[in-house]
This record gives structure tokens, C-alpha cells and sequence, in this order.
């Protein structure tokens, strides 16, 4: 074994010029699972790119969203199970999504199938966005019918 | 002596890293870098196996003489035991 450490994320970008670490949240699924795959993040070099997933920083919680359109200032960014857009400035985003290993499987981000996944994840938006609406509407109707029936007591 | 579970070898640029995945990924924040020698280690300790053990393994997987080998092998299982990667 050549080294044990613990880096922040932004040191390894700069001293090894790669992080590797594991996936943590739920806001890139189906894509990314919780703490099960790995994500390879390489140092920002250029501009990125509609569909290009970029690491950024939001306080002290670094995050990991698609870019779904770059502007002057930043990036318009979302994450493939999220329903709201971000401004993200420029200066924020610290690295670029260049690998990922998904239930064990190696994949680059310049793979087809992987672009081919990216660009339907975006043009199906809307339809998922609705169909979570109705989702939530069913639910929030659900639970009136529940309270109506079963009310809470009062104290 | 054994690696707990709760870690997976990647291989990424020729470089090979050990990420912790799932409980363990809340418990240990790194990157672990593997020279080759270590990966072969890594591997050979995922399962339940003595310090000679891990000599005999090297010996008959690399030209290396027991002596270094013993060596390698002890300040493997020193690392692993000093951040509570073995069991």
C-alpha cells in the first residue's frame, strides 16, 4: 500500500489531479445510486459543456448536478432527480464528472450510451416532472381522505 | 487477519484506488492508493488469511525475496490495523 489519506475533495483535484470517492445523495439517480457507485472527478480545464456533470460547491456541501445550459456568468444546473434549476457561478464549479463506476461497471462519459442516457434524461424532463406532480397531488389527496377518517387527537 | 467489508477496488488511469461504499463511506473519508504490490495484498486480505500467509502469496506472485516480502506484508497489516481497515 503506497498511501492512506484523507483529502479534501478540492486537494486531491489539485495535488492528484483526480478524486475518486463514493456517490452520496439521491439527487443523480437513476444514474448514481447512494453510497454504492463511484465517481471519478477530474480539475475543471475549460468551459463545460451542456450534459457535462459538474462538481460544485454550495457552502461547505459539494454537489454533483448536470449542466443543462452554460451562460455568461455560470451555469444553469440540475440534478437528473431534481425538478428545480440552479444558477451556478462559474467560480463555484471545481471539477467535471469524467468517469463513474455504476453497480460495478466502468463508464466514461464520452460512452454513446451514456450520452444517448444524458440527452434522454433531459428531453423527458417535463413528462417526469408531471407525472411527479400527479404523484404528489394523489399523495397530499391521500392523506386528507386518511386525516378525515383517522383525525389526529387533540391535546 | 481480514479487510472489512465495506470497500471496492477501482481501477482508474492505470492507478489503482480503494473507495469505501456503503456504511463504511460515512466512516472514512480518502482515497486509499494502491501501489501494485499493495492491490495484490488488498485483494489477498479480503478474505480471512495469517501474516505467512500473506508472505507465501507474495513470494509465489513476485521474484521477491521472503525477507522483503515479510516486510511488505507487515507494514501492510500495520497500515490496515492503524485506520481500522482489518478485522
Amino acid at each position: 500500500m503506497s498511501e492512506v489519506e484523507k483529502l479534501k475533495i478540492e486537494d486531491a483535484l489539485l495535488e492528484k489531479g483526480v478524486y475518486i470517492g463514493p456517490t452520496v445523495g439521491v439527487s443523480m439517480l437513476p444514474m448514481l445510486k447512494n453510497r454504492r457507485d463511484t465517481i471519478v472527478v477530474r480539475p475543471k480545464t475549460e468551459k463545460l459543456k451542456r450534459l457535462d456533470v459538474a462538481l460544485y460547491k454550495r457552502g461547505d456541501a459539494y454537489i454533483l448536478h448536470r449542466v443543462l445550459a452554460p451562460t455568461d456568468t455560470g451555469y444553469i444546473i440540475r440534478g437528473d432527480n431534481c425538478y428545480s434549476d440552479e444558477n451556478v457561478p462559474e467560480e463555484a464549479v471545481i471539477g467535471v464528472l469524467t468517469e463513474f463506476f455504476r453497480k460495478g461497471k466502468h463508464i466514461f462519459c464520452t460512452d454513446e450510451k451514456y450520452v444517448a442516457y444524458a440527452n434522454k434524461r433531459l428531453k423527458t424532463y417535463k413528462t417526469r416532472r408531471f407525472f411527479v406532480l400527479i404523484k404528489y397531488k394523489i399523495r397530499r389527496f391521500c392523506a386528507k381522505i386518511f386525516r378525515f377518517f383517522f383525525p389526529r387527537k387533540q391535546k | 487477519m481480514q479487510i472489512k467489508k465495506g470497500f471496492v477496488l477501482r481501477e482508474v488511469g492505470g492507478e489503482t484506488v480503494v473507495v469505501p461504499v456503503g456504511k463504511m463511506s460515512k466512516e472514512f473519508h480518502g482515497m486509499i492508493n494502491l501501489n501494485s504490490t499493495g492491490a495484490f495484498l488488498w485483494r489477498f486480505y479480503t478474505e480471512e488469511h495469517s501474516v505467512e500467509d500473506g508472505v507465501n502469496a507474495l513470494c509465489a506472485e513476485y521474484d521477491v525475496e521472503e525477507e522483503k516480502a515479510c516486510a511488505d506484508v507487515e507494514r501492510f497489516v500495520e497500515i490496515l490495523t492503524r485506520n481500522g481497515f482489518a478485522e
